[in-house]
């Protein structure tokens, strides 16, 4: 149980904070330059490949932050308002996105596969249909009071490019990374007993 | 493709002169007051005052132009999406009344209630937009990191917005720089030549060589922050705050006043039941 919390909240030291803050910037930049609008403040943005890599090396709570942090910066540089329903929101799917670990996919190390991958497509979808679902549509009507119907459309478009963008490029970014580490880390650290 | 918003060197008016402590804290009772009403009274002095602090920035107008039409037409098209998606909208807004003014269609009727509400939603939208503007074109990222840090978020989390700012020109450099010497050799980036599933392929591609670089830089910049003691201490403190001007002391007292009004506000309108959810001069 501890094991799983630790897994949660991820370690948070020096390289952490360096890679949280990298990983908001990028999708930062990317939400703003690399999107493709498909609906009114909806776009097929490759944004969201950034918690998937965040999250496949350092757990959920740095992906949350990441996603968060990095939405309401793309927010800022975009200047289309802020929207924290969303952000906040995208954290929530970052952090399940992010659950990598959890099952035993460990990109540092170069363990990634099939079964892996089976896991988190259908991840990715159900956390797409609870984060955007109904995460963003509780905290719209919270925070904006907003017509349910337009933010569901909205919600309905972006989950669908969301679940387009995590399987299409997710994948292949997450065997690439696997593959790179892998690489590396054919030395087995020794088990030290303390 | 360095953001025209951000400003990375504090500039010289009144609300740049502020410490990152008063500005953070006031945009946050703001975007309260903002949030927790739909009613005009509230909302138009706001606008009204966050017009005259944008004025007083002096910022450069040409670049601010260009968001400013994206956030009126964003705002124009979600007012006309909540239109179509239910015409009556307002009816339930202002207590049930549906004065039909005139009619297209059966569905398509316009009613009083209906462009009162449209309205003061798309004045909600912008007030929330011109805030927001004011507050980013006042804060450089380390005092925004220092004023996060007043209000007891945890400093590794402001570490994380005042680097991810320092890096965002960046990273915006070295995509700039793959995506161009990508379409070099021949991979299609334009939106009238290739589909949209092929540009996602593309942009897969540009991301790998992005990512892969942006990430190597962790370790240096890790070391670096290591080297410096960062993460040592319990605290910290923030070099570009300052000490408090009798401004900010003016300030304090607004915000102070806003936040007990807001709950006011709150605890009286939000949480006890109304009549009507807005205010509105149908009775």
């Amino acid at each position: 149980m501890k094991k799983v919390l630790k897994t949660l909240l991820g370690v948070w030291n020096t390289k952490t904070v360096v890679v949280v803050a990298i990983g908001a910037a990028l999708f930062g930049v990317l939400m703003n330059y690399a999107g493709i609008p498909i609906y009114t403040n909806t776009k097929l943005t490759t944004a969201m490949i950034i918690p998937v890599i965040v999250g496949g090396m350092f757990g959920p709570l740095p992906a949350f932050v990441a996603c968060t942090v990095g939405n309401i910066i793309a927010d800022l540089i975009g200047g289309w308002g802020f929207w924290f329903d969303w952000s906040v929101g995208n954290g929530v799917l970052g952090f399940i996105v992010g659950l990598l670990p959890l099952y035993g996919a460990k990109i540092n190390e170069g363990i990634f596969k099939v079964k892996h991958a089976i896991i988190y497509s259908i991840v990715c979808v159900l956390g797409n249909l609870f984060a955007l679902g109904i995460v963003i549509p509780i905290l719209t009507t919270l925070f904006y009071g907003g017509e349910l119907e337009v933010t569901m459309a909205q919600a309905w478009t972006a989950s669908i490019a969301n679940i387009v963008v995590l399987i299409v490029a997710g994948l292949p970014i997450l065997y690439v990374l696997a593959n790179r580490n892998s690489r590396r880390t054919n030395l087995k650290l020794e088990e030290k007993e303390d | 493709m360095n953001s025209p918003l951000l400003n990375l060197v504090p500039g010289k008016t009144f609300l740049h002169k502020l410490t990152g402590k008063t500005k953070v804290r006031t945009f946050l009772v703001l975007l309260v007051y903002i949030i927790m009403s739909f009613d005009i009274r509230l909302l138009f002095p706001l606008l009204v005052a966050s017009i005259i602090g944008l004025v007083s920035l002096k910022p450069r107008w040409k670049t601010i132009k260009v968001f400013f039409y994206i956030a009126i037409g964003m705002n124009l098209i979600n007012v006309i999406l909540y239109y179509l998606a239910r015409p009556t909208c307002g009816a339930n807004w202002c207590g049930g009344g549906n004065t039909v003014l005139f009619q297209f269609t059966d569905y398509f009727t316009v009613s009083a209630e209906t462009i009162w509400y449209l309205s003061v939603r798309f004045l909600k939208m912008m007030t929330s937009f011109i805030v927001s503007m004011v507050f980013i074109l006042s804060i450089t990222p380390s005092e925004m990191a220092a004023g996060l840090y007043s209000v007891k978020v945890p400093y590794k989390i402001c570490t994380v917005f005042s680097l991810a700012f320092r890096y965002i020109p960046d990273i915006a450099r070295d995509y700039e720089n793959i995506k161009v010497s990508m379409q070099a050799r021949g991979v299609e980036m334009d939106p009238k030549k290739a589909s949209v599933m092929t540009r996602l392929k593309q942009n897969v591609l540009i991301l790998i060589p992005l990512i892969i670089s942006s990430f190597e830089r962790v370790g240096n910049i890790s070391n670096a922050m290591d080297l410096r003691g960062y993460g040592k201490g319990k605290t910290r403190t923030y070099y570009s705050e300052h000490e408090e001007l009798k401004a900010d002391k003016i300030f304090k007292v607004i915000y102070c006043a806003l936040l007990v009004f807001c709950i006011y506000w709150i605890i009286s309108h939000n949480i006890m039941p109304q009549p009507s959810k807005m205010w509105h001069p149908f009775s």
